[in-house]
């Protein structure tokens, strides 16, 4: 039976793994990360690639309205802007794909923190509708600066690996896979692992904030935003802080994106992508990084799960657009927030208590 | 020098005049009571103090320096913590985690070494856990600990409201009724813990409460406010001899 060990210092309450059994899981789950790429097939690792850029998306907007409390409809268009930031440093002047990234981030969270001041006024909802507002705003660009974006139309998304536009691209790999010695690795493959180290340092970055002196500041502006400034928090800091930090992995987020697309249209930046990563985090248990991060992978892995299912579930199966997935998404979500209001995490919880106490039924 | 000096503080809402023109000084090491019928505007006197409230007219120094129109951070940074009336504590925090939270605006690190989980957070983080559980010591709050707080009982709650307070080392204490709603027992412990505060830490208290009894035993000088004016002010023992007070107090208390 694992019980958890006594903690004597406070060294040992900050450890992220703290004793045998998560030490034992992170082993497992760096294999399975390692591994899965070889063993998946062609589909399978696009799914791998979906679920690295919406873990990244979830987490950045759980530190936002998880964590911040501040409901955001933006998402979309901080994501957007990342994507679109990636294209034009690519297609435009060349850059690395690597240095493209990083400066995503930071073109999102510019915007980011100019939405920020809004937050000082608006409470809820009224903040909701603003950054709608954002998402058209972005949209209306993405389509009108056709000499940038392309339009309508579109635009490619190279990734290259060094400065110039006669760098080798990711893509070579596509035709001729890296070869390691013991191993080779096509670009997908190659993307996977780049997506996993980014995927990998947003979520420790999330985790550490939610631990940190930072992330409670956060959490009590949520919570109890006059009870926090008598306690020598800054409220405006903090929001502007955290729709900061948020806007930059949304960026980010949108460059994976882009870099995983290869071409780029205006379509997708809309209000449904907004809602999805709200689902997730709603899914996942508002609050929690690990509710961004199962979040997300539920979302996306229903996908490819629905399309299975199909062809068994009356009327969907005579249908042959997606909306069998939406419907199977949304009803899940609906069941979690009916039974386990704090979602997979709450369910998680429920199950480490259930081992913890095993034999016993209770905990 | 005082280390508090409220001078003639007007606070009205709409018609509603809460403070008119009240006067108080509170020295330092002392505990100063606060008493007075509902609505006497005991818990808008520590709104502006706090700057939750700007006052329409009146100064409020403390330390010596002037605390109308700060920001309520700037005044918590400036050392005066405060136990609200009603709770204000972050439910779903842990009481370890609503006490570090006390000790905000005494970190050092900034928001990139604590993404980064730098070392220099992980120190700063130990420093202060190393404070926080000095004061869970004092007020008996071991077994809380790593529960969250929306769970616990009332009584508990109080404390560690009191505790978060105390976490902010300040200089100043504003309690606004921190013996509401507690049983015989528990009313009993808060009184040991004020004079603990008083006589351990040193913190000078300004002390809302209704229970009479309690305020005339644990403070050094007494303020009664009516209608937002001092009535009355002076020792415990001038305090119960005086005929305005028992008037102020009779009216309200024989209504249930
Ligand atoms: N935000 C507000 N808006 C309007 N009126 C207010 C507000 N805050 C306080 N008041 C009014 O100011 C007066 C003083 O209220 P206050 O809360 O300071 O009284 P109190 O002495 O703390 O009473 P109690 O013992 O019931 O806590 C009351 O008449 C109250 O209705
Ligand atoms: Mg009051």
């Amino acid at each position: 039976m694992p019980t958890r060990a006594l903690t004597t210092r406070h060294a040992q309450d900050l450890e992220l793994f703290a004793d045998r059994w998560a030490k034992a899981g992170l082993v497992l789950l760096v294999l399975l990360c390692l591994g899965f790429p070889f063993m998946a097939g062609n589909k399978w690792l696009v799914v791998g690639l979906q679920a690295q850029i919406a873990i990244v998306g979830s987490v950045s907007l759980m530190i936002l309205t998880g964590f911040a409390g501040q409901i955001s409809m933006g998402h979309a268009a901080f994501i957007g802007i990342g994507a679109y930031t990636t294209a034009m440093l690519g297609e435009h002047h060349h850059f690395p794909f690597w240095l493209a990234l990083p400066l995503a981030g930071l073109a999102a969270a510019a915007v980011g923190m100019m939405i920020g001041p809004f937050a000082l006024r608006l409470r809820g909802l009224y903040l909701a509708l603003i950054t709608v507002g954002l998402v058209f705003i972005v949209k209306h660009m993405l389509y009108h600066q056709v000499a940038w974006t392309g339009g309508a139309k579109g635009m490619k998304v190279p990734a290259y690996l060094w400065f110039g536009g006669d760098a080798p691209k990711l893509s070579d790999y596509a035709k001729e896979p890296l070869d390691l010695g013991v191993v080779s690795l096509d670009s997908q493959q190659l993307m996977f692992f780049v997506f996993l180290l980014l995927a990998v340092a947003v979520v420790l970055c999330g985790v550490h904030i939610a631990r940190s002196n930072t992330g409670r500041a956060m959490m009590a502006v949520r919570d109890h935003d006059l009870a926090a400034s008598v306690l020598g928090i800054h409220p405006a800091r903090t929001k502007v802080l955290a729709f900061g930090i948020s806007s930059f992995f949304a960026g980010v987020c949108g460059g994976m994106l882009a870099l995983q697309l290869s071409y780029l249209m205006p379509d997708g930046f809309g209000l449904p992508m907004s809602v999805n990563y709200i689902a997730m985090i709603v899914l996942g248990g508002i609050g929690t990084i690990f509710g961004g991060v199962w979040g997300a992978i539920m979302f996306v892995v229903l996908h490819p799960v629905a399309e299975q299912l199909q062809p068994y579930v009356p009327y969907f199966s005579e249908r042959t657009d997606t909306l069998f997935s939406t419907v199977l998404f949304a009803v899940v979500v609906c069941i979690f927030l009916i039974f386990e209001p704090l979602g997979l995490f709450g369910f998680w919880l429920r199950i480490k208590r259930y081992f913890l106490a095993w034999p016993f039924r209770y905990g | 020098m005082s280390l508090l000096a409220i001078n003639d503080l007007h606070l009205s809402f709409g018609g509603v005049r809460a403070l008119n023109g009240i006067s108080l000084s509170v020295e330092e090491g002392q505990i100063v009571g606060l008493i007075g019928p509902n609505g006497a505007g005991k818990t808008s006197l520590f709104n502006c103090i706090c700057g939750v409230y700007i006052p329409d007219t009146g100064a409020i120094r403390f330390d010596d320096k002037n605390m109308v129109g700060l920001k309520p951070y700037r005044v918590a940074e400036a050392g005066i913590a405060r136990m609200f009336q009603n709770l204000a504590l972050f439910d779903y925090l842990t009481t370890m985690e609503n006490l570090l939270l006390g000790r905000h605006h005494l970190y050092r690190t900034s928001w990139w070494s604590d993404m980064m989980g730098a070392g220099r957070y992980r120190d700063e983080e130990i420093r202060h856990r190393k404070v926080v559980e000095e004061i869970i010591e004092f007020l008996n709050l071991e077994r809380y600990r790593k529960h969250p707080v929306g769970m616990l009982p009332y009584g508990v709650l109080k404390r560690i409201e009191l505790g978060r307070a105390l976490c902010m080392e300040p200089k100043l204490l504003l309690l606004d009724e921190p013996a509401a709603g507690l049983n015989q027992e528990e009313t009993e412990d808060m009184a040991r813990y004020i004079l603990d505060i008083k006589e351990e830490l040193g913190i000078t208290q300004l002390l809302i409460e209704h229970d009479l009894s309690m305020v005339l035993d644990l403070a050094d000088a007494i303020q009664v406010l009516d209608f937002g004016q001092g009535i009355a002010s002076g020792d415990p023992d001038a305090i119960r001899a005086n005929p305005r007070v028992l008037e102020a107090y009779a009216g309200k208390q024989a209504a249930p």
